[in-house]
């Protein structure tokens, strides 16, 4: 018998599963079945259901969007539906990340084209999509109602519940079957405690997408890498409360010195390096969805991805 | 199993002599529970007892020494499995491969950059931090040339990338002294490897797939005389990687295999995409990994990393509360507050100097927490702010009365010139946008007087 490590685990990360399929009343042409796990990520049974998903993020008001993102995407920004388009077909995303900017302008009111940016993203991608709400707990609930409505039947994964906020996000999860990310700032008892919260207003945990909030690589990233370390080790040794999948988002990534100063020469190569090096971190921490904004991350991160999980024997 | 402090001491000859470097018996027994001690240290123990105590008091990784000098790595004596159980100690040795083939020129730029390259993050230089020279032509002479040119630029440490032992014998007439690593001996040629190791006294890579095979190969060349080894597990795909050091790493640490107490060796050029072998080498308990000559842009990433997963989790790394001066300030010159968080300081102190206007910086101490996290948790308020322009004797520094704050701490302005009896100015969010603060408010400020 080779030597082998024996860790005892007696629990498993719970799944989620995201994106409907018309078998299950949606138009996507792809469901994820995400979690799962039954040991540390990255080794046989840590993620059995699904390699990690790429998530490729973009915003309806460009305008405070990371001006290296917007560079490397182009005009096509400026067309939330081509964005979305390019994301599925040219950058090869698994999933579509929707951030809902508008909203963050002063006194947003005009809930009615939320709707239809929703819809128009739904209608020019077929993938799994998540959809990032307000950022204003007045609006809240209207907005993520509109979002829930718009995406009704497709299993979207609704963000971003807070401890703070999260009843009208949860609301709208559960009047249209929507999942949700549950985000604490890097801490294991916050993300408990905003888990059992949501649990009692009726969130099931299958619908629950842990975020432990991503310091970017040099600022903050190694508190966030060990949260999500000890998040999956609390799932393994029992605790249901954090037996969720996880999701990561540096999203700082693009704006940090580093970055800004690189120099046009090796600006994307430092962005790319910036987010892909948390991600591919964030994938061995036990994270299953990483989302980035630069398309040449996504090339990176999947070709990892995918590499790491060849079969045994493959190559 | 570990032995427990007490346990170890009962074994001890208790003379309190000192001749292990220890004050008492107990406390070197205190040493050797913790994996800190080394039991040979202390001359009055007998055979059995050394025996006894030798497995079970040695670190459960053996701490291995990679060349000489200032430039010298050393790796392994790790403890945990995650950094949150205690933290990692010995940060990974990054070395850039060079072939023998390359022209002279070439591998004299390579090396090089890994003398002088640095990447400065939070007042700390980083470096990558040798090289790996790879038989690729086959011939020994060629061999011994290249390493011959990497020792004429620089004092480095050194992987010797080679199964002939023709060409490992020629390359180190020129490094033999410095205790570059061997890679790598197998289960064929690991006699031949150890009496060169021996000889050389270097420490020695050893290559087998699966985790009995390595163990087995790790207990012959120890049996050999060879202490120092490194393990590597030769991962055929990315994937194979992670289980093949995590299954190392626990069998170790717990002592389950106490053949497996050595550093873990990674050749990340063997794998695409490169970085995510490099990532994965970082996070996931590599201590030597070797890497194709990295792009700048690779090399801060990979650098960077490194910094963030081997800093202690328990403090972060902070800074001396106090005064601190850009340039010469003088009497007017403008007072930034900020935290004592070190990545702060260094971030808003380059800042301050690009904009070429002397100045002081007032670090309050919020135990090390950045400015947001410490107006999130209270840490940072007023009371702080009033004690520390008190307590470092601000008043005496500048003849005005004026506090530029972080943008982020505007929430508190009111307080603090309450408290303080200070004008506050409320600065930008980002400390990126702090000259064209300097210039478009401050100067103002300071035209308008005291
Ligand atoms: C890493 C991190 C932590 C680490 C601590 C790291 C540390 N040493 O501070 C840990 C995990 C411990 C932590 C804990 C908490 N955190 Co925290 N954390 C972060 C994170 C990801 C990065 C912080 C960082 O390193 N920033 C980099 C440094 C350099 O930034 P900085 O100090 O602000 O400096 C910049 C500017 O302020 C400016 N500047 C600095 N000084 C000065 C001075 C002047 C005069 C001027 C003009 C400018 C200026 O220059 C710098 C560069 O631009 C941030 C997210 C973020 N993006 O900031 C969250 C964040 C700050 N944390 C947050 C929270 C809520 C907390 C907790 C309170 C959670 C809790 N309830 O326990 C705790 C508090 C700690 C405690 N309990 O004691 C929130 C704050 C929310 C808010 N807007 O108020 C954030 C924003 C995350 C989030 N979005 O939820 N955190
Ligand atoms: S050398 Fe041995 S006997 Fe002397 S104090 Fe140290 S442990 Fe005790």
């Amino acid at each position: 018998m080779e030597l082998t490590p024996s860790f005892d685990w007696t629990g498993s990360v719970g799944t989620v599963t995201l994106g409907a399929t018309a078998a299950d009343g949606g138009t996507r042409s792809i469901a994820y079945r995400i979690g799962g796990g039954t040991t540390l990520p990255l080794l046989p049974g840590g993620n059995p259901y699904h390699a990690p998903l790429v998530a490729f993020e973009i915003c309806d008001d460009p305008r405070i969007w990371p001006s290296i993102a917007l560079k490397a995407c182009g005009d096509i920004t400026q067309d939330i539906a081509a964005w979305a388009r390019t994301a599925e077909t040219a950058y090869r995303a698994d999933i579509v990340r929707l951030y809902l900017t508008s909203t963050r302008q002063r006194n947003f009111s005009d809930i009615a084209s939320l709707k239809k940016t929703v819809e128009a993203v739904l209608a020019a991608t077929k993938l799994p999509v998540i959809i990032e709400g307000s950022n204003e707990p007045a609006i809240d609930s209207e907005v993520f109602l509109a979002c829930g409505e718009a995406g009704q039947g497709e299993r979207l994964l609704l963000g971003t519940a807070e401890a703070g906020r999260y009843r009208s996000i949860a609301a709208a999860a559960l009047a249209y079957n929507h999942a949700v990310i549950a985000q604490s700032p890097i801490d294991i008892n916050l993300a408990k405690q905003l888990n059992i919260l949501m649990r009692e207003i009726g969130v099931p945990r299958d619908h629950i997408v842990i975020d432990p909030y991503t310091g970017a690589l040099g600022y903050g990233f190694e508190y966030s890498f060990s949260a999500m370390e000890r998040i999956r080790f609390a799932a393994l040794k029992g605790d249901t409360d954090l037996a969720m999948p996880m999701i990561c988002s540096a999203i700082d990534s693009l704006n940090i010195k580093e970055v800004r100063d690189a120099g046009p020469a090796q600006q994307d190569a430092m962005a790319v390096r910036w987010e892909t090096y948390a991600g591919i971190s964030a994938v061995a921490a036990g994270a299953e969805i990483i989302c980035v904004r630069h398309p040449e991350s996504v090339v990176l991160m999947k070709e990892a991805i995918a590499n790491l999980t060849l079969p045994k024997g493959g190559a | 199993m570990a032995l427990k402090a007490l346990d170890i001491y009962k074994i001890l000859p208790k003379k309190n002599c000192k001749e292990c470097g220890d004050p008492t018996c107990l406390t070197f027994a205190m040493k050797l529970a913790a994996g800190k001690g080394d039991i040979t240290l202390c001359p009055h123990l007998d055979e059995q007892a050394r025996n006894l105590l030798g497995a079970s008091t040695r670190p459960p990784i053996r701490l291995v020494r990679i060349g000489v000098g200032e430039r010298a790595l050393a790796v392994g004596e790790e403890t945990v499995l995650y950094r949150h159980d205690k933290t990692f100690y010995h940060p990974p040795g990054i070395l850039f491969r060079i072939e023998d083939t390359l022209p002279e020129a070439e591998i004299a730029a390579i090396v090089r950059r890994v003398r002088t390259d640095r990447v400065t993050r939070v007042g700390m230089d980083l470096a990558v931090n040798g090289i790996a020279v790879v038989n690729r032509s086959g011939q020994p002479e060629q061999f011994a040339r290249a390493v011959g040119i990497v020792e004429e630029n620089a004092d480095l440490p050194l992987v010797l990338m080679t199964a002939d032992q023709k060409a490992l014998s020629a390359a180190l007439v020129h490094c033999g002294t410095y205790r570059p690593l061997i890679h790598a001996a197998t289960k064929d040629n690991f006699r031949e490897m150890c009496a060169i190791a021996k000889q050389h006294g270097c420490p020695l890579a050893v290559v087998a797939r699966g985790t009995d095979d390595l163990a087995a190969l790790a207990a012959s060349c120890a049996k050999e005389g060879v202490a120092d080894l490194v393990l590597d597990p030769s991962p055929q795909t990315l994937g194979e990687y992670v289980p093949a050091a995590t299954a190392i790493r626990q069998l170790a640490i717990t002592r389950t295999a106490p053949d497996l107490g050595y550093p873990v060796f990674l050749d990340a050029t063997a794998f695409s995409p490169e970085d995510a072998a490099i990532v994965l080498g970082i996070v996931k308990y590599a201590s030597v990994i070797v890497t194709s000559p990295l792009s700048p842009a690779s090399t801060t990433a990979a650098l960077t990393l490194r910094q963030n997963i081997y800093t202690d989790p328990q403090k972060p790394i902070q800074m001396n509360p106090g005064i601190y001066r850009i340039g010469n300030p003088g009497k007017d010159a403008p007072v930034f507050m900020t935290v004592n968080f070190s990545l702060t300081y260094f971030t808003l102190e380059g800042y301050l100097e690009a904009s070429r206007t002397p100045c002081f910086m007032l670090l309050v101490d919020t135990e090390g927490l950045s400015v947001l996290t410490a107006v999130a948790s209270g840490k940072l308020n007023e009371t702080l702010v009033r004690d520390s322009i008190k307590k470092f004797n601000l008043e005496s520094e500048v003849s005005h009365r004026k506090l530029i704050i972080p943008g982020y701490a505007s929430p508190l302005s009111g307080r603090i010139e309450e408290v303080t009896g200070w004008k506050v100015l409320v600065g930008p969010r980002d400390a990126a946008e702090v000259g064209e603060f300097i210039e478009q408010v401050w100067k103002k400020e300071q035209a308008a007087g005291p």
